[in-house]
């Protein structure tokens, strides 16, 4: 996109044309980045998009007023307070925010950044700016611990669901494994029906439009493939995004990333 | 070279398959799927036989590939010993489709097989090369940053689609998304000798 703008800006005559071509990606890697009220009203408060939001006031300041959603992190205690957020590999985007959109929220971001939280974000003009353009506030105690829950996608049943369904599989449901026979072979759930996923077309007769199907596969891969087969062809299905390792005995070990 | 195929693929499809094509049903489900993402047509025309999205994932095992069209998903199966796959111009073997990151821009060629699609080849979207006089590294993207525009007589734009924009840019960017570049050219400086630097979602 941007070397199209930057073709476009030449042949407006703009005669010192540059591009960042290693763009946001890149930048996230050393440096936090910054929103305004408006953005993060837009972006992750309107569509509800996963974030960790870090109020970097003392608490007794914040308690006063902060934006809903926050967590509490003094900047003074934030080296200690680090270990308790979600972990780095998790990927939560981070917003922070002092009162004024000043040091102390730039200070925590740096800190942020160092220690691998890649996609951190400081709000410009912090709680000020926010309380000033009406958007909502909340006043009273502010949550202590961080919560980071990745939205599944389009499909996917929780683990613990899952669970539940694989440790005795409901009479209205049938748990469909796509992976290949010889990996069937060393252990499939109890219960559970075996169709590969390159098969699955050619034999829809086999599976009752009238069930619920869960698909699982060992990684989750062809899992969502087959679960958009499905759905396409008007099934009730969802998906397993996980890891599972299933034994002999039809025990299902299943880890998430 | 690519309109010809497959007009005539279809039009085998017709003779052979015409009272399957012609029901209802069918017809309305092949309509309501797309075969480009919105964001591809901004610069590409749909092609029959084609395919432009995002990679979401392939699975050797079951020879399956899954493509993200908007909010649509589209599943095709290939031959890993007969798929090609490009990469920066190259056409390599179905074993490159692993090279390719999820959530990549991809186009894919396919015919339709027992009314299913095939993939017959994979082009993973290149990167625009820009001249290296041309290119800002992060590193002195950082120390303009540092020094503001006022010091570091720059103006920088965000050219993503605002909903990336909102979601955290760079200090000190204006967002201008290239596809309504044209309807906002008066954001732009007046003084045409300013630097002027473009950056959006990196290469990859």
């Amino acid at each position: 996109m941007s070397p199209n703008s930057a073709r476009k800006a030449e042949q407006l005559g703009y005669k010192n044309v540059k591009v960042y071509h290693e763009g946001m990606p890149e930048w996230n890697k050393k440096n936090y980045s910054v929103l305004s009220a408006h953005s993060l009203n837009a972006s992750y408060i309107k569509n509800d998009i996963p974030h960790v939001m870090l109020d970097v006031r003392p608490e007794s300041k914040a308690k006063k007023g902060f934006i809903p959603g926050a967590v509490t992190f003094p900047a003074a205690d934030a080296d200690k307070l680090l270990s308790k957020l979600p972990p780095a590999d998790k990927k939560p985007p981070v917003i922070v925010y002092d009162q004024e959109g000043g040091k102390d929220a730039m200070e925590v971001a740096r800190k942020l950044n160092k220690a691998g939280y890649k996609k951190t974000s400081v709000v410009v003009g912090g709680y000020d700016l926010w309380d000033n353009s009406n958007y909502p506030t909340k006043r009273g105690s502010l949550a202590t611990e961080a919560v980071y829950v990745p939205k599944p996608r389009p499909g996917e049943i929780s683990i613990d669901d899952f669970k539940k369904i694989a440790a005795g599989i409901p009479a209205d449901t049938i748990v469909l494994d796509v992976r290949n026979t010889d990996e069937a072979n060393a252990g499939m759930i109890k219960g559970a029906m075996l169709i590969p996923d390159e098969e699955l077309l050619g034999r829809l007769a086999e599976l009752p439009k009238d069930k619920k199907i869960v698909t699982h596969c060992a990684t989750g891969v062809r899992a969502e493939m087959a679960y958009h087969k499905l759905k396409d062809k008007g099934y009730k299905v969802n998906f397993l995004n996980a890891k599972i390792d299933i034994d002999k005995q039809g025990n299902a070990t299943i880890t998430k990333e | 070279m690519f309109a010809k195929r497959p007009i005539i693929t279809m039009l085998a499809a017709l003779f052979v398959f015409g009272f399957v094509v012609l029901t209802p049903g069918a017809h309305v489900a092949a309509q309501e799927k797309p075969t480009h993402a919105k964001i591809c047509l901004t610069c590409h025309k749909a092609e029959p036989g084609n395919i432009r999205g995002y990679l979401e994932g392939a699975a050797f095992k079951s020879q399956s590939l899954q493509v993200k069209i908007d909010d649509a998903a589209e599943i095709l199966t290939f031959d890993p010993a007969k798929l090609k796959v490009v990469i920066k111009g190259k056409t390599e073997e179905a074993e490159a489709l692993r090279d390719i990151s999820k959530g990549h821009e991809i186009r894919v060629e396919y015919i339709e097989k027992n009314g299913a699609k095939f993939a017959t080849l994979v082009s993973s979207k290149p990167p625009i090369s820009v001249p290296a006089e041309k290119l800002v590294t992060t590193d002195e993207m950082m120390k303009l940053v540092a020094m503001g525009p006022d010091k570091g007589k720059y103006m920088l734009v965000d050219s993503r689609p605002a909903p990336r924009f909102y979601e955290g840019s760079i200090p000190t960017a204006v967002n201008i998304p290239d596809a309504a570049f044209a309807g906002n050219v008066d954001k732009l400086p007046g003084n045409k000798d300013i630097t002027l630097i473009f950056y959006c979602g990196g290469m990859t």
